[in-house]
Formats: C-alpha cells, structure tokens, sequence
C-alpha cells in the first residue's frame, strides 16, 4: 500500500505553507543577534520601521501575551529582553509588504550590544557548572567491583559531531486573523498541541482563540518539535496588524539559526572477561544543548537509557549533564539522542577488540540482549529479536565471508583498504516522557459513505497519514478511497502530543482503530436491527454489508445514509494511551518503553589512502518492523534514515568560528546525494516478527534504522585501522575526508 | 518587453530581466510546483526546463535551477515546469516515481521529475548512468535514494527502444507519454515569438551562466541592466584547428565536457568536468564563466592552468588580445580583464604526443561540491622518455588558482617514484592555503603533496 500523497508530489499540487495563496499578505523577518553573549545596551528601529513597505517592527515590548517560547524550561523569551545568550537570537520583528522590503529594512535596526564572555565547549561549560537541569546518574549493579575483576579494560574519550535536518521546506508559517481576536495559523509544525498553547500564550489569548492547521511537512525529523519561534513570531504580528503574515526562514537562516542534533563528548570506561563478555562498563555524557535547554533534557535522556546499545550489561555507572553553551538551542533530530547514546557503546567495544585481538562482530555477537536479560533501567527482555536479525543478517550478507575478503583484500592491497562492520539495533520505543504517550482521533462518517479521520499526527512524508487509512479503511471493512485523513487541526484534535518519537502510527493508529471500532458497532447493530438478526451475524466488507456471510444487498454508502436518517450518530472521537508505562527520574528505574525495535545491518567501506577519500560500497540491512503496515512505506523510511544516518556518520559537518558564529552554509553543509549512496543497498523487513503492542503488531520503524548508520563510520574506523595499526579509542564523528586524511597523513599518522 | 513560453502559455512580460525565475513562476505566475529550498542551484528542488532551438529548428531542452536563472535569460525560450508535463494522466516519469514509492515529503519531487524529463529529452543516450548524472543536482533528504534509483533503472528500461538523438526524439517521447502532446507545436511557437530584446547598452552586467553571479549579489542584479552571453550564438562553439581546442564564450560546461572535440582529444575532461558541478548548474555555468570568477578553487581554472590555455579577450570595439591564463589571475578574485571586456574564447593547446594529463580533486562529498584541493598535472615526455615538460596546477591552496613554480628544475629527469615524491614535496612547500570551511591549512598542505603523487601514480580509484 503506497503513500498516495505521492500522486500529488509527482504533479506538484500538494501543499505546503508557502503554496497556500493569501491575498494582501505580509511578510515578517527576525532581527537577531550578531553576538554570542551580550547585555543589549540600546536598540533602535526607528529608522526601520520608517523604511519603504514596512509596516511593522517590533520587540519585546510589544509581545501581547507572555514573552516566552521555552519549551521543557521557561528560559527562551521570543524576543530578546535585555540580553542575548547566542548568534541568531532574536531580537526584533520586522514586518513588510514583501519579503524583500522587510530584509531591506533589518539593515537599518542598530543595536547597541556589549559583549560578554561566551562558552562554546561543552567540557568548559560542565566544569564551570553551566547546565540545564542537574546532572544525572545511575547505577546498576557493582561496577568497581566487576572493573577488578575484568581481563580487559578499553578506556578514552569520544566526540559525535552535531548535524543539520536540512528539511527541505524551511521553518515556516503563515497566520490569518480572523473576527473576535482569534487567528489561524498554518504552520510546518510537528508539535500541534505544545506550539498551539505556545501561541496562545504569547498572543494572551486562549487556546480556543487560536487554531492551528497543518495539512504536511517539507520534512521535519524532529527540527519542527520544540522551537516555536518561527511559529509565533508571525502569530504575534498578524495578531497585532489584523492582516494574514507569514515568515518562512532562508536556506542559511536555517542552519545557522535553528537547532541541531546534539554534539555530545563521551568518557568511557569498558571492562570484559576473558571470553570477551561485558562484566562493566562506566559513560559520562557531556551533550552539547546551547543557550536554552528547549528539549535537550528529553533527548539526553533518551541517550541515558540507550547507552547499553543492543548488548547486556550488568554493570552499568551511566551519569551526565546537559551543558549550555551560547550556540542556538539544539533540539530533536530523529533518533532523538539514542544514537548518541549507541555510538559511545559501539566505539568502546570496537575499541576492546582490538585491545583484544578480535574482530569486533565477535565481541559484539557475543553480548546481544537475549530473552531474560534485565536492562540497567529494571525492565526484563522478553522477545527480543537481536539475535534473530543478526543471523537473518548473516544469512543474507555472509558475514564471515565478507570479513575474510575483506581481509584479503587489505592483505593485497596497500593504497586502497577495505573496511566493514556490523551494527546491531535496539531502540526502545514510545516517548520516554510517559504523559506524552496519549493519542486522539475523531472519524467522521457522512452520508454518502465518505470517510473524514482527523488525528493529532502530522504528515511529514513518513507517510502516517497512509498508515491510518489503511486502519480506518480495514477497521470499517471499506475500500481505501472511502477514507480521508484530514489536515491535522486543534479545533479537531486539542492538546494533540508531538509527531516524533517513532510513534505517529501507533498511538494515532491505535486511537482511530478504537474510534473506527465503535463507530463499526454501531453500524453493525443498526444494520442486525433492520435485517432483523443479531450483530454476531452483520459483517461489513469491501464497503458491503454482509449477513451470515453473503451480500445483504446494502452498500456502505446507503449504510451510511440510512443510519443517519433513523438518527445514529455517524462521528466518533477515541483516546488512546500506552498501558503500563512509568519511570521514576528519582531512580532512574521504569518502564519507560511500549517495546523495542531491532534491526542488523554490514555496511562495507573502501578507503583510498592516498587521497583520504572513500566510497560506502554496501550496506545489507536487517531492520525488525513487526507486521508491517505497509511494507513499502517501511522499506523507504529504512532506507531513508540509514542514508541520513551515514551523513551524519561521514560527510555532514558543521564549523563555528571563534566567535560562536555558524561559518557553515547550503554551499558548504554537504548531505548524501544520489551518487554517494552504496551501490549494493538491500534492505530486508525481518520476516516472521509480531509485536503485542502496537498497531496491527506492527512496529515503529522512523527512527530505528537510523542507528545503522554508525556502520558506516565503523566500517570506516576498519578501514583505516587496516591502514594503521591503532588500539586506542576512535576518531571523532563525523569521519569526514579531512579526519580520514588526516588520521593517514597527519602528525598522528606519520 | 520579454516574450517566452511557460508551459503551455505564451508569456509577455516587463519583470525586470535580473528577477530570478523562481520568483517569476511563484510569485507573478502562481505556480507553486517550483520549490524553493536554498535558492543557491545546491538543492534541485527548483528544477525546471528550459528549451532553447537548436539551428534545425527542434528544441534543445536542458535541466535548470530556476533560482539562480534570470527571467531575461529565458527570452525566446520554453520554460517548464511541473504544471507543464502532466494532462490528465501522469507522465511515465511521474508513474514511475509513484509505482518505486520514490517520493516521501514531496517538496523534493517536482524537481526530481523535472531533471528526468530533461534526461529523456536530451541525454545522448538514455542510460541509467547518465540518468544518475542528470540527477546529481537533486538533492533528497528523505528517501535514501534507492527509491529513486529505481525508477531511474525502470525509465531507462522502458526508453530502450527510444534511440534517436535528442533533437529527433521528441515524438517517441510523445507517444511514451514522457512529455504532452503540445511540445510538438512548440518549435513554431517559439518562432512566431517577437525577437530579442535590444542589446544592452555597454555598461549592463554580463552574464554567461550567472550560477555564481546570483548566489553571490542577487539583489544588485534585480535593479541592474543585464547582457546575456547566452544569446550569443556566435560564441556558441567547440572547435579544433589541428594545434588547439577552440572554445567559444558562451559554451556551458555540459556542452563543453561532452563535446566531441573534447571526447577526441581529452577523454579524461568528460569525467573530470562531471565534478565540476550537478547537471541543473553545469547546464547553464560556462567554461569561461568559471575562469573569470577567479575563484582559487575553481575548477576548470585549474585544469586549464595545467592545460597551458590562452584566454582571447574581446574588448568592446572588437579588438581582440590573448593572455595565457597563467597571466590572467593577478590576485584574489582579480583579473586581467577590463570593464566592457569578456573573454570570446578559450584556447586549448591539443596534448603533445605522448604527454599525460590528470586532474585531481578532494571535496566533502565527491560530487556537487567545491573542492578542499583540486590539482592537474600534465607532463609532456621528451623523446626518451624524461620530462621535457611538467605542468602542476593548485586550487585551494593560495588566494588565486595557481601554476606551481620550480616545476622546469625537473625537465630531464624520469618520471618515476622518486620525482613524484620531489614534485610533491616542492609543490606542497611552496603553498601557503589558510584554514576554512573547506579544511584546516595544514590538511589542503599535506593533501597537495599526495595529489601529486596521485598524478604520478595512475591509478585512479
């Protein structure tokens, strides 16, 4: 079953934000600021606002409501007060005729700002003791204890670089006010709920004053969860001229402005017996947050209770902070920390083999989670597919003997080497924050047999819509065509939960499985009344009903018709909530996951050592989606993340300069394109695999595949250690041709 | 006035000719298929298709990023968008990316399926690598690609019977559903329309391809008077006079790069100038265009260094002087090159018998991206097999693309292991690159040197 939006992309019809035509609209811009850390001494924009098309500039002062779009934390004012905490902050508000007219004036702002001293190193701002929240810590088992009694001990430190969402369709909105001091605002937005009491917050209105639509996204992965700036900011200004604005950010407004994935830094210690099993293993987190903590404290603590990878370990000194620095607030990117969190226990233990003299897919396969085991958080495993995708890897890809070609080649070869790696996935799955795990949705029959659902989840390409209308359409037993899902709309659907975490389609799956059940029931007992036989006997099939089996001569639509003329109600709104989750941040101890989705992936590498170059020749993926929904959308999903996640593992980069400003723009922020992807690239749906817990038994699959990304910086890390004899801990991610080059070329290399 | 086709519709306009035709589609049309995504040609979600005729009459239609195209450069042509392919029925192009599921958010697809259209009509061969090529400039954040490299594989499959050369393939392309019927009329429409603009007066700016002119001051461009080089059919050549390559002014880098003097004499330039640029960019960027910037980093710069090419530079009475372009770079972004002046042709010296030409370039990502350093090298052997003659060029590591120095101290040695290792040690030396965005000083330092022993090695990865 496809994503049937995609006729419309093909055609270029779908809309987007910017392609809704609003006559007599505005245009907003944000003025922000060009210095990392400062006391504003003076701003003045008369002179802007005085320019030619301008009709509005405005600041802090002029914030109707509540000056506030922090997200976890009140600690981001929309605009600026009196100080500012990072390059890009915004300061002011202009708004004009065009878009062009409003730059033109954002020139004529002066602002007056005395610098203060900036931190730009997480480390810096741990030992200074600048953090969000407080520092976190758990411990499982008796880690000292098992260290003493380990053969080999891997220790060091490790850096993961941040990474750009390169969404296509920048951070946008556009906001209409309407009669009575209420506005709509349409909006490429993930958050319905969180940024809809946003608006009304800092508009000072109440939330049924304020509807906001999103019909899809551009892209999201998780930059549209948290930072409500681009959102509000032209709410405010529509809110206050009474005239449709929108704002949609530029390409290098974007990067250099938004969040990002988070940079963390790691210390690591690792301990194995003798036979190569994890006995202990002690990680420090320092995750790179920035100026406001936004959502940094959810996703470091996705990385806190990820840190044990797809392996057992039962011994466990997991602690951390959430550093603040005076870059721009970095926020959600699909993995959401988790693949932070495996990266460090990956890098350790490939660093253990070669202190020990193996191949790391050894050491790795020996310490998968099984059935039974106990996660450092409490939780016992129980199906625990690890294993399974492993072999199913193995048995697709070979992996013995591809090590032994690889090794042939390398013995063969001394300008060019090989590399490969296996990677295990274990992504739990559900919002570790428990109250987040709630969905809504409203399905509403109308007379002529159409079917209109409305949900909380936002359509980003990912293609949840198409999810849950095939659950609609088979929960009512009618053809797809029958069902529409409408935009995503708080005045359907109020204080809807983020589209993120993996969980658009089970929780508003489930919610319209619910809704689309009980709406069934009632059909189906209108319809035993009028055939006069009970409902055990009324089927609704193919958009037919049936009784005991065969054709009662009524379509779905005369149903439909009929039941609305004897006064049956035709609309039905169902709640859903994850059963039996919790968590005690106290403790550190829960259930904080619904399940856990697996996966396995090689990913072979080929190093030119001369030139510091090198090509992902393959990459065989084994990914655990459960019953899937629809095999198609899957498989793109997979393939889609395992690319971005190579991106992020290889080439994707991001420079500050010295003064904390983002020196990297479109022309130098490089992502995959379609020559960089391997030639050999097999993705396989786990075959046979069921889950209890989510739609359908089908599992989340948005962002588990991207761990296996990290494959293709290990691969890598293999190839250059075939190059270069090295036991130490491994090069930073991203291993970009510079770190590769240098670490062939550089001072350390010679 | 300007007077072009956009689709279907026979468009006259007084937009100012510097308004890019992103805007002109979006905002004055209302068509909002063309998306905008970084108005820098580095996305292809803008993708569209310009049709220029060819001298028989047919139209030459080639890929696009309508960002960095002014609308005055569109005169006389036909542009299309996505809202020009598809009637009531999807185009194969477009079948085939729903049948692969080859779209996911779709802000990425109208673009997509604008540069393969734009392969099926003028590709020389409809090969599923040359496909791959032509969407080198469309970036897809979502899919992973393997979708769409599907579709690309079933395209070429189902044009396998399409052999003509692009100017006679358009009614196969027709009956293939690959472009709507009206395209068939489009060659007389575009001859009933009014002719060219009057020229420009002399102090307009000239533009050759503007794929760095408008990521660089779109803005001064929107209110300046413009001259198009495009419109230069007279500058529009690529010929050889037995001793050299003789390019004209107006030629784009993918005319260039797959023309057949160029095949015949340096095949290498075929796959070396494939990393120039995306399809969408090297479609509209010159040659000359790319010498004139003066970008350090410049790639065709600095293959011609290496290739000992003159520059003719037309002054604007019509006296014409030639600069080797050794001499042309006086200093950052400056040339020999006066106001009112342009460079009509580059001349290419054919390789000496025997000689070995390579080029060499380290980017972030190897395709659609500017070098961290770019390098040729040609070493013209004398009749026993020493060097009679050795050319090394450098981007990336001095404020203008150079010719290294201290490369005749090498005239009569052999070109062997232990001369690579002595170029490479004076060429790396007698660089000073800074640290940047493209890399730290001493990575572009120390990644001269092994460039140079890659020209010597042969062995291409």
């Amino acid at each position: 079953m496809k994503n049937e939006d995609m006729l419309m992309h093909v055609r270029g019809v779908s809309r987007f934000v910017d392609d809704i035509p609003v006559p007599g609209c505005l245009h907003a811009v944000l003025f922000t600021s060009p210095v990392a850390r400062g006391k504003i001494l003076s701003l003045d924009a008369a002179k802007a606002a005085a320019a030619p098309g301008v009709a509005a500039v405005y600041t802090h002062k002029d914030v109707p409501g509540l000056n506030q779009v922090g997200h976890i934390s009140k600690d981001q004012p929309l605009l600026a007060v009196d100080s500012v905490e990072y390059i890009g902050q915004p300061i002011a508000l202009v708004v004009a005729e065009s878009q062009r007219a409003a730059r033109k004036a954002l020139k004529l702002i002066e602002v007056d700002i005395e610098p203060l001293e900036a931190v730009f190193s997480p480390r810096e701002a741990a030992a200074k003791g600048l953090i969000h929240g407080k520092r976190r810590e758990r411990v499982t088992g008796d880690p000292a204890a098992a260290f003493a009694r380990c053969k080999y001990i891997a220790q060091g430190s490790l850096y993961s670089g941040p990474q750009e969402h390169f969404y296509f369709e920048t951070q946008r909105a556009l906001a209409v006010p309407s009669e009575h001091d209420s506005i709509k605002v349409y909006a490429s937005a993930q958050s319905p709920g969180a940024f809809h009491h946003h608006l009304a917050e800092v508009l000072g209105i109440p939330m049924h004053k304020v509807e906001l639509d999103i019909r899809r996204l551009g892209g999201a992965f998780g930059g549209k969860e948290s930072t409500a700036v681009w959102i509000v900011a032209p709410a405010m200004a529509a809110f206050l001229l009474k005239r449709p604005v929108k704002l949609f950010l530029s390409r290098n407004e974007d990067i250099s402005t938004t969040g990002k994935r988070h940079a963390y830094e790691y210390d690591y210690r690792l301990g194995l017996d003798a036979d190569g099993k994890i006995l202990a293993y002690e990680i420090e987190l320092y995750q790179h947050a920035g100026a406001c903590a936004d959502i940094s404290p959810a996703v470091f603590g996705r990385s806190f209770l990820h840190v044990n990878g797809s392996y057992n370990i039962p011994n466990l000194r997991v602690g951390g902070v959430i550093c603040k620095t005076n870059i721009p607030p970095n926020n959600a990117f699909r993995g959401f920390g988790v693949p932070q969190g495996t990266f460090s226990i990956e890098a350790a233990l490939t660093h253990a083999a070669a202190l020990m003299g193996v191949l790391p897919e050894e050491l790795k396969r020996r310490n998968l989670l099984r059935d039974g085991d106990t996660l450092p958080y409490g939780v016992k495993m129980e199906q625990v597919n690890a294993v399974r995708c492993w072999d199913a890897l193995d048995k697709q890809a070979g992996i013995g003997a591809r090590r032994r070609a690889v090794a042939e080649y390398n013995r063969t070869h001394t300008s060019t080497k090989k590399g490969m790696a296996v990677q295990p996935v274990c992504f739990g799955i559900s919002f570790a924050q428990t109250a987040l795990n709630q969905a809504s949705s409203l399905v509403n029959l109308y007379v002529d047999g159409s079917v209109s659902v409305s949900t909380g989840a936002v359509e980003m390409g990912q293609g949840v819509n198409a999810k849950i209308r095939i659950v609609a359409a088979r929960t009512l037993g009618v053809p797809l065509e029958r069902v529409r899902v409408d935009t995503t709309n708080t005045s359907r659907i109020p204080n809807a939960s983020p589209t993120s975490a993996s969980t658009g389609a089970d929780l508003n799956g489930m919610a319209t499985k619910y809704a689309c059940e009980r709406l069934r029931g009632r059909l189906v007992g209108f319809a035993a009344e009028r055939f006069k036989t009970d409902s055990a006997s009324v089927e609704i099939r193919d958009g037919e009903v049936l009784v005991s089996g065969k054709p009662a001569g009524l379509s779905w639509d005369q149903l439909a018709k009929a039941a609305q003329w004897a006064r049956v109600d035709l609309s039905e709104h169902a709640f859903y909530a994850t059963p039996s989750l919790h968590y005690d941040v106290e403790t550190e101890m829960g259930r904080p996951f619904a399940y856990y989705s697996y996966g396995a992936s090689l990913t072979e590498v080929l190093l030119d050592c001369v030139r510091g170059t090198y090509t992902i020749e393959s990459a065989d993926v084994i990914q655990d989606v459960g019953e899937s929904l629809s095999p198609e959308i899957d498989l793109g999903q997979v393939q889609g993340a395992v690319v971005q996640a190579m991106g992020w593992a290889t080439m994707e980069q991001l420079r500050y300069g010295s003064d904390g400003r983002m020196l990297t723009g479109a022309s130098a922020y490089k992502i995959p394109d379609i020559k960089f992807v391997p030639k050999h690239f097999e993705v396989t749906l786990l075959k046979d695999s069921s889950n209890p817990y989510a739609i359908c038994n089908s599992k989340a699959v948005g962002e588990p595949p991207f761990i296996h990304g990290i494959g293709a910086y290990m691969a890598l890390a293999d190839a250059l250690r075939a190059y270069r004899k090295d036991d130490g801990p491994l090069p930073p991610l991203p291993l970009t041709p510079e770190r590769v080059f240098m670490y062939l070329h550089g001072k350390e290399g010679k | 006035m300007l007077n072009f086709i956009l689709n279907n519709e026979t468009v006259r306009t007084g937009e100012k000719p510097g308004m890019v035709l992103l805007e002109f589609i979006r905002d004055v049309k209302c068509l909002s298929g063309t998306k905008e995504a970084c108005r820098e040609g580095e996305c292809g979600a803008c993708t569209v298709l310009v049709g220029r005729r060819r001298a028989d009459g047919s139209v030459a239609y080639r890929a696009c990023a309508s960002c960095l195209l002014p609308v005055g450069d569109v005169d006389g042509c036909h542009v299309v968008t996505v809202e020009g392919l598809a009637g009531n029925e999807l185009t194969l192009v477009q079948r085939l990316i729903v049948e692969h599921s080859a779209s996911q958010c779709g802000f990425c697809t109208p673009g997509i399926v604008l540069s393969l259209t734009g392969f099926c009509l003028g590709a020389r061969k409809l090969a599923y690598e040359a496909a791959l090529d032509a969407l080198d400039g469309n970036i897809c954040r979502c899919t992973g690609y393997a979708a769409i490299r599907n579709a690309a594989r079933a395209l070429c499959d189902k044009l396998a019977k399409v052999k003509a050369a692009p100017a006679g393939r358009l009614e196969g392309l027709v009956s293939a559903c690959v472009v709507p019927g009206y395209f068939r009329d489009i060659p007389d429409r575009l001859a009933q329309l009014p002719g060219a603009p009057e020229a420009a007066g002399k102090d307009a700016v000239l533009v050759a391809g503007g794929t760095d002119l408008f990521v660089q001051k779109p803005e001064q461009l929107l209110e300046s008077e413009l001259s198009f080089l495009s419109r230069r059919d007279d500058l529009n050549y690529v010929k050889e006079d037995g001793e050299a390559l003789r390019v004209g002014g107006a030629v784009t880098i993918e005319e260039f790069r797959l023309s057949e003097p160029v095949k015949k004499h340096f095949p290498s330039l075929e796959g070396d100038f494939l990393l120039h640029s995306s399809a969408i960019l090297r479609n509209k960027a010159t040659l000359t265009g790319n010498v004139v910037n003066a970008s350090p980093i410049g790639d065709a710069a600095i293959i011609l260094l290496a290739l000992d090419a003159r520059l003719v530079i037309a002054a604007p009475g019509g006296k014409k002087r030639e600069v080797p372009l050794s001499r042309f770079f006086l200093g950052y972004k400056k040339t020999d090159l006066a106001c009112g002046e342009l460079v009509s042709e580059i001349i290419i010296p054919l390789l000496p018998e025997g000689a070995r030409y390579n080029f060499e370039k380290v980017s972030n990502r190897t395709t659609l991206d500017i070098a961290a350093v770019n390098s040729a090298m040609l070493l013209t052997p004398g009749p026993d097999g020493s060097i009679a003659d050795l050319r090394v060029s450098a981007g990336g590591v001095g404020p203008v693309p150079l010719l290294l120095e201290g490369m005749d101290a090498f005239k009569g040695r052999r070109p062997g292991e232990e001369t690579a290792e002595a170029v490479s040690v004076i060429a790396a030396a007698g660089v000073r690159p800074i640290d940047d965005i493209r890399g730290s000083a001493e990575y572009k330092k120390l990644l001269l040197g092994q460039l140079v022993l890659a020209h010597f090695s042969g062995e291409a990865v």
